[in-house]
C-alpha cells in the first residue's frame, strides 16, 4: 500500500506543461493585441514555450517505468480513449510540434521560419486551442482520480488553466527582459495580465480549499494540511505571500507606474509568480490523500 | 461465466500473515512485495477493549477506476471477473496506482510495472482456490461465485449481510467483509 505514486517528476511536468502553455498564450496575445508594441516579449513567449512543454513531457517519460527502458511500449499509450494520459499524448503530440514552428516562425528562424510566417495567423489559432487543452488537461489528469478526494473537482483544471496563463506569462516576461532591455515599459502594460490572472488564481484557490473542508472527510483532511496542518508554512508562505499576494502588489504598482519601475522588481514579481505556479502544483500533490477505508 | 469473489469474516482473523506469505509464494514475490495486508484498528476501551485485524487485498472491483484510467488498456477485467495487468503492455505510468482508492496495487521497480492481487486466476481456472483462502489457518476467507446464490460465498453474504469496504465509492468491489 502506498501514500501517493506521483512525486517532484510529475509535479515538475505538471508545472512545465502548464507555464509552456501559458506562454503559448502570452505570446500569441502579445502579438494579436499589441502589434505596434515591443515583439520582444512576443517572441520571447514563443521561445520558452516549446521547450518548457519538451522538458516537462521529458519529465514525464523519465517518471515511466518499462515504458521508459523499453519506449515502444509507448504505442500502447493511446489505447484507451478514457484514461486522461491517452488524450494528454495525443493533446502534446500536437501542441509541442505547433509551439516549435511558431517560435520559428515569430523568430525568423530557419526556412522554416519563413515558411510558416505566412500561415501565422492559423499557427496562433490552433496553437492556443491546443495550449489551453494542455494546460486544462494536466488538471484533468488529476481531477478525475478517484483516489483521491480532494483532486476530485472541476475546480482543478480551472486553477491550473489560470496558473499556467500567470506562470507562462511570468516565464514570458523574464526571457523579453533578458533579449531587449528597453522593453520594460511593455511589459508594464502585461502587468496586467498578472493582475487578472492572479486575482483569478486566488479565487478558484480559495474556492477549492475552503469548499474542500466541506466536500468529504480526506477533502477536508488535505485542505486541512494545507491551512493549518502540517504543510501549512508552505501553503501560506510559498503560494499565497510569495506566489501571489506580494506578486499581485508589485505587478499594480508596475501597471500603474508606467515603466518607472526597477528592473529588478519587474522580473523579481516573475520569479515569485513561477515559484508560487511550481509549490502549489507540488502541495496539491502532496497534500492528496486516499479515502478511509477501513 | 462465474462471477468470482471472496468473503472475509474478521472476527475469525488473528493477524498472522499467513496469507501474505502464502501469496508471496505462490506469485513469486520479494520478501518486501506483496498482494495483501494485514491491517488492525483498536476497538473499544479496557476493560472492554479489543483489536480488529483486516485483511486487504484488491477488490477485483466491477467498476474498477484503475482501468478507466489505465491509457495503454493494461489493466483489463477477464471474463470471471478478475482484474488483471498486462505485463507486457504496461508501461509503469502509476496512473491506476492514484486511481485505486483502496490503494491495493504496487510497483515493481525490477520489471518497471505495476502489480497487484491476481486472485489466484492459474490456480482458479484449474478449479482450485486462491492461495490466500486455502492457508488461512482459521478460515477467514470463503472463495466463490457470487452469482450462484447457492455457493458458500453467497450464502455467508447473505447470511451475515457482509458488505464490501467503502461501498459508497461507487466502484462495486467483489470482496465482503463480515465485521462484527
Ligand atoms: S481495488 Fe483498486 S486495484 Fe483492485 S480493482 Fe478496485 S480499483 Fe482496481
Ligand atoms: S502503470 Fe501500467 S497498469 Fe497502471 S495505468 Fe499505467 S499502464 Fe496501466
Amino acid at each position: 500500500m502506498q501514500e501517493s505514486a506521483w512525486g517532484w517528476l510529475i509535479i515538475t511536468y505538471l508545472f512545465l506543461a502548464g507555464a509552456g502553455s501559458g506562454a503559448f498564450i502570452a505570446a500569441v496575445a502579445c502579438d494579436l493585441l499589441a502589434p505596434d508594441w515591443s515583439k520582444a516579449l512576443a517572441r520571447a513567449g514563443s521561445l520558452v514555450a516549446g521547450p518548457l512543454v519538451v522538458i516537462g513531457t521529458l519529465c514525464l517519460a523519465l517518471d515511466l517505468e518499462a515504458g521508459f527502458w523499453q519506449p515502444w511500449r509507448q504505442v500502447y499509450m493511446v489505447n484507451n480513449l478514457r484514461s486522461m494520459i491517452s488524450w494528454g499524448f495525443i493533446i502534446l503530440s500536437i501542441f509541442i510540434p505547433i509551439a516549435l514552428v511558431y517560435a520559428a516562425a515569430l523568430n525568423e528562424i530557419t526556412f522554416v521560419g519563413k515558411l510558416a510566417q505566412k500561415y501565422i495567423t492559423i499557427i496562433e489559432i490552433i496553437g492556443s486551442i491546443f495550449a489551453v487543452a494542455t494546460a486544462t488537461y494536466t488538471g484533468v489528469l488529476i481531477a478525475v482520480v478517484n483516489g483521491v478526494p480532494f483532486w476530485n473537482t472541476p475546480l482543478m483544471p480551472v486553477l491550473f488553466l489560470a496558473s499556467a496563463i500567470s506562470t507562462g506569462l511570468a516565464a514570458a516576461m523574464i526571457l523579453a527582459a533578458i533579449i531587449d532591455v528597453n522593453t520594460i515599459k511593455t511589459l508594464s502594460n502585461f502587468a496586467l495580465g498578472h493582475v487578472i490572472f492572479l486575482s483569478v488564481e486566488a479565487l478558484v484557490l480559495m474556492l477549492l480549499v475552503f469548499m474542500s473542508l466541506t466536500r468529504s472527510t480526506e477533502a477536508a483532511a488535505s485542505a486541512g494540511m494545507l491551512i493549518s496542518g502540517m504543510l501549512s508554512p508552505y501553503f501560506w508562505g510559498l503560494v499565497v505571500i510569495l506566489g501571489l499576494v506580494v506578486p499581485f502588489i508589485l505587478s499594480v504598482f508596475e501597471f500603474l507606474e508606467y515603466g518607472q519601475m526597477p528592473k529588478a522588481l519587474v522580473v523579481g514579481a516573475d520569479i515569485l509568480v513561477l515559484i508560487g505556479g511550481m509549490s502549489i502544483r507540488a502541495l496539491i500533490v502532496f497534500s492528496g490523500t486516499p479515502p478511509q477505508i477501513i | 461465466m462465474p462471477r468470482y469473489g471472496i468473503a472475509i469474516d474478521i472476527t475469525k482473523c488473528i493477524g498472522c500473515h499467513s496469507c501474505r506469505v502464502a501469496c508471496q509464494n505462490q506469485n513469486s514475490l520479494e520478501s518486501n512485495e506483496t498482494f495483501n495486508w494485514i491491517k488492525h484498528r483498536d476497538r473499544g476501551r479496557y476493560p472492554s477493549y479489543d483489536k480488529e485485524f483486516i485483511p486487504l487485498q484488491c477488490n477485483h472491483c466491477e467498476n474498477a477506476p484503475c482501468q478507466r484510467v489505465c491509457p495503454t488498456g493494461a489493466t483489463y477485467t477477464t471474463k470471471e471477473g478478475i482484474v488483471l495487468v498486462n505485463p507486457k503492455t504496461c508501461v509503469g505510468c502509476k496512473y491506476c496506482m492514484e486511481a485505486c482508492p483502496y490503494k491495493m496495487r504496487i510497483i515493481d521497480h525490477r520489471r518497471g510495472i505495476v502489480e497487484k492481487c491476481r486472485l489466484c486466476i492459474e490456480l482458479v481456472r484449474d478449479g482450485g482456490t486462491p492461495a490466500c483462502v486455502t492457508t488461512c489457518p482459521t478460515q477467514v476467507r470463503l472463495f466463490g461465485d457470487l452469482d450462484d446464490p447457492k455457493s458458500a460465498v453467497s450464502v455467508f453474504i447473505a447470511k451475515t449481510g457482509s458488505q464490501p469496504l467503502r461501498p459508497d465509492l461507487g466502484t462495486i468491489p467483489k470482496i465482503f467483509y463480515k465485521r462484527s
